[in-house]
């Protein structure tokens, strides 16, 4: 599966403190032919950082860890002027905590487990994206804007549940509506708003700024 | 009449111990014997020709006396009368009298002859008697009990004030009656069988034990009561039933267990979040590793790309999917509490308190515990989801208690305030404090002290009031012991009366 594969010497960092899903990724990361250094901790990496080869690369952090945390790391990295994508990883499956690490740069989450086939496509969108740069888009934004226009009031609805951290399941309990129903409008919602993923939804929410 | 016949009757008269008095028509004292000097204190010679009514009968009397003398006086039958004497140090004597009129002979003038018969003392045991009866009866019918007695035949021979009130009937109606019509059918069965034994054996099942019973009320109503009965030997065997109505009381309890129930479920139901939720991302951990180890292999076979190798990378593939599953489901466990639509409604939040308090103090180690209630009345309604909230002062109020088991001072005061669009729910006690490492860690999952402590209270106390946009904080005091307490905001929506 090329899609699978790795840019060409392209490299990942990545920064879990637990050392099973370290080797873990790294493994899975390797397999996908991506150039790998781990970090136990964020302290471990700014420790490192004057010698990294930041071209090419981009950053895999985990979002909860002890000592200096992934959101803090990244708020560092920005403040030091180092362009690295990030992409956070959560644990808990916390929206949240990733609509506001995306709020501050990040260009994706993942949700832990993930599949081979998430952290690639996530990897491959880090690299092609263009960097937190100076300005916004307008027409990317005004285009955006179009598009969530379009949506019907219920997808509306389960666009702002999903951005707040619903699963399907509660999306159903708090809409009053089947599981089922739930993923046609996530479907339709995502096919509108041209969102390949849930964090590119996270992303484009953030960018509308229908998320606080 | 002969003379000896005349000594004779003067000796009769000086020794007879019943006063006897002779009066002549206009009332005046002819004789007055010793009985009648020991009596009133007066000698013969004092009184002989003065008028009893002058000196010896109470002014009350007088008019009463005169009559029955009349009366004596003109007719021959013998008249009785009770009257008092006044004795001649200023007591006086009840007495009961006999009259009979003399007519005049040759030798007498016409006169009265009154026996009397003392009977001031037996007249005061008398009344002393029927005083305590009535005395007796106001206690009967003072008491908040219903007291009912019987004969052994189940005939009722009284049924006391609170027996009307709490059964519906009018004493007349069920006085005669068997006590079986107080009684729903399935009782009366019972009932008799016992007594039946009782009579038999002298086995007292139901006699001086309290026991549950379920009586029936006029209107055909069931009540639960508890009844006991004493029985007492009077010239015949007498029951006496002490009936208490405890329909309200169970009402109470009925109330207080289910809520003690609902606190429980969702007792349970919060600890089994808060602990998903704090081996959550222990979990997911090697969760992770595994399926990215397995998600590895995988993506080297498809590198490879044979046709078996394709095949073996869809079930590591499928393998990936279980795990993930795996995590899927304590995720969903942690957000069942967390994300649980509350059921919030208007409530009374003193109302709420202190049922939870209630709840919460059952049991014995709330023996000895000093409790104090502080409900504002400006707390007002708000929305909120109640059997949380209770679960929250529930869990505040045990571990007061709890921190209180050693100390010798054991006072738990439990507040309710509102202020600048806020309500406070304060927990007080004089128990051992926070001890030092557990205050760095208070509301984290997990922190106890306790032998047999979960140490998940205030973890789920601070999620459930997390999620009513609240804020909950425990500190030690200044003196012994320490305060919990938590504040939930009062929106616009809610309809309080205002302060
Ligand atoms: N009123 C209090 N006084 C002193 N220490 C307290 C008080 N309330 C709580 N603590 C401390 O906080 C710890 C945690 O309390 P928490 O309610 O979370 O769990 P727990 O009571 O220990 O266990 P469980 O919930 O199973 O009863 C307690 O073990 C105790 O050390």
């Amino acid at each position: 599966m090329t899609s699978s594969l790795a840019p060409n010497n392209a490299s990942v960092f990545l920064v879990d403190d637990d050392l099973a899903v370290r080797r873990g990724v790294a493994a899975l990361l390797a397999a996908a032919d991506y150039a790998v250094v781990s970090f136990e901790s964020a302290e471990a990496f700014l420790l490192d950082l004057p010698e990294l080869e930041l071209d090419n690369a981009a950053m895999l952090v985990d979002v909860c860890m002890p000592g200096i945390q992934g959101l803090e790391l990244q708020e560092q990295l920005k403040a030091q002027g180092v362009a690295l994508p990030v992409i956070v990883m959560t644990a808990h499956g916390d929206v949240a905590m990733a609509v506001r690490a995306m709020r501050s740069g990040a260009v994706d989450f993942l949700e832990k487990p993930f599949t081979a086939d998430e952290v690639s496509s996530a990897l491959t969108r880090a690299f092609s994206a263009e960097l937190p740069a100076a300005e916004p888009n307008e027409s990317l934004a005004s285009d955006l804007r179009t598009r969530f226009e379009a949506l019907t009031p219920r997808e509306t609805e389960v666009y702002g549940e999903i951005v707040a951290g619903a699963t399907s399941k509660e999306i159903a309990r708090a809409l009053e509506i089947s599981p089922r129903t739930v993923e046609v409008h996530r479907q339709n919602l995502m096919t509108k708003m041209e969102a390949g993923s849930i964090a590119e939804l996270v992303r484009m929410a953030v960018a509308l700024g229908i998320c606080d | 009449m002969t003379k000896i016949d005349r000594s004779l009757l003067e000796d009769i008269l000086e020794t007879i111990d019943a006063p006897v008095v002779i009066l002549a028509t206009d009332g005046g004292i002819l004789r007055f014997n010793k009985a009648c000097e020991r009596l009133t204190g007066y000698s013969a010679g004092e009184v002989v020709g003065r008028k009893v009514w002058d000196f010896l009968i109470l002014d009350e009397e007088i008019g009463a006396v005169r009559s029955v003398f009349e009366q004596t006086r003109g007719d021959d039958t013998p008249t009785h009368f009770v009257n008092y004497w006044k004795t001649k140090n200023g007591g006086r004597r009840l007495i009961e009298w006999s009259n009979k009129k003399v007519e005049a002979t040759k030798v007498y003038q016409a006169c009265i002859i009154a026996t009397g018969k003392d009977i001031t003392e037996a007249r005061s045991q008398e009344k002393a008697l029927s005083e305590s009866k009535a005395f007796l009866r106001s206690i009967v019918d003072a008491s908040p009990v219903a007291i009912i007695t019987t004969k052994d035949t189940g005939e009722i021979l009284t049924f006391s004030r609170q027996a009307e009130l709490s059964f519906g009937y009018d004493w007349a109606e069920v006085i005669g009656n068997n006590v079986r019509m107080l009684m729903p059918a399935y009782e009366q069965s019972r009932h008799d069988g016992f007594i039946e034994r009782y009579l038999e054996s002298g086995e007292g099942h139901i006699i001086g034990k309290a026991r549950p019973v379920t009586a029936l009320r006029r209107d055909g109503e069931e009540m639960p009561v508890i009844l006991h009965v004493s029985e007492f030997q009077d010239d015949q065997r007498i029951f006496v039933a002490f009936i208490e109505d405890v329909t309200e009381q169970r009402k109470t309890e009925r109330r207080l267990a289910e809520t003690r129930d609902q606190l429980q479920h969702v007792g349970r139901l919060g600890a089994m979040g808060e602990i998903a939720s704090s081996i959550a991302h222990e979990l997911n951990q090697p969760l992770t590793a595994a399926a990215s180890l397995v998600g590895a292999v995988s993506l080297t076979l498809k590198k490879a790309d044979r046709e078996t190798n394709r095949e073996t990378a869809q079930l590591l593939d499928d393998a990936v999917d279980e795990i993930r599953r795996a995590s899927e489901i304590i995720r969903n466990m942690r957000e069942f509490v967390r994300k649980r639509k509350t059921a919030r409604s208007l409530y009374d939040v003193n109302k709420v308190v202190e049922d939870a308090c209630k709840v919460a103090l059952i049991g014995a180690d709330a023996d000895g515990v000093c409790v104090t209630t502080d409900f504002s009345p400006k707390a007002g309604e708000m929305l909120l989801d109640r059997i949380q909230i209770q679960q929250v002062v529930t869990n505040l109020v045990r571990n007061a208690v709890d921190a209180m088991k050693e100390t010798p001072q054991r006072e738990l005061r439990i507040s309710t305030a509102r202020q600048n669009g806020y309500v406070e729910v304060r927990v007080e006690d004089t128990g051992d404090g926070i001890s030092e490492e557990i205050e760095k860690h208070l509301f984290q999952p997990f922190v106890t002290s306790k032998e047999d402590g979960t140490g998940i209270g205030l973890s789920i106390s601070k999620s459930i009031i997390d999620a009513h946009q609240g804020e909950i904080f425990g500190a030690n005091k200044d003196s012994t012991g320490c305060v919990f307490a938590f504040r939930l905001p009062v929106s616009k929506n809610d309809l309080i009366p205002g302060p």
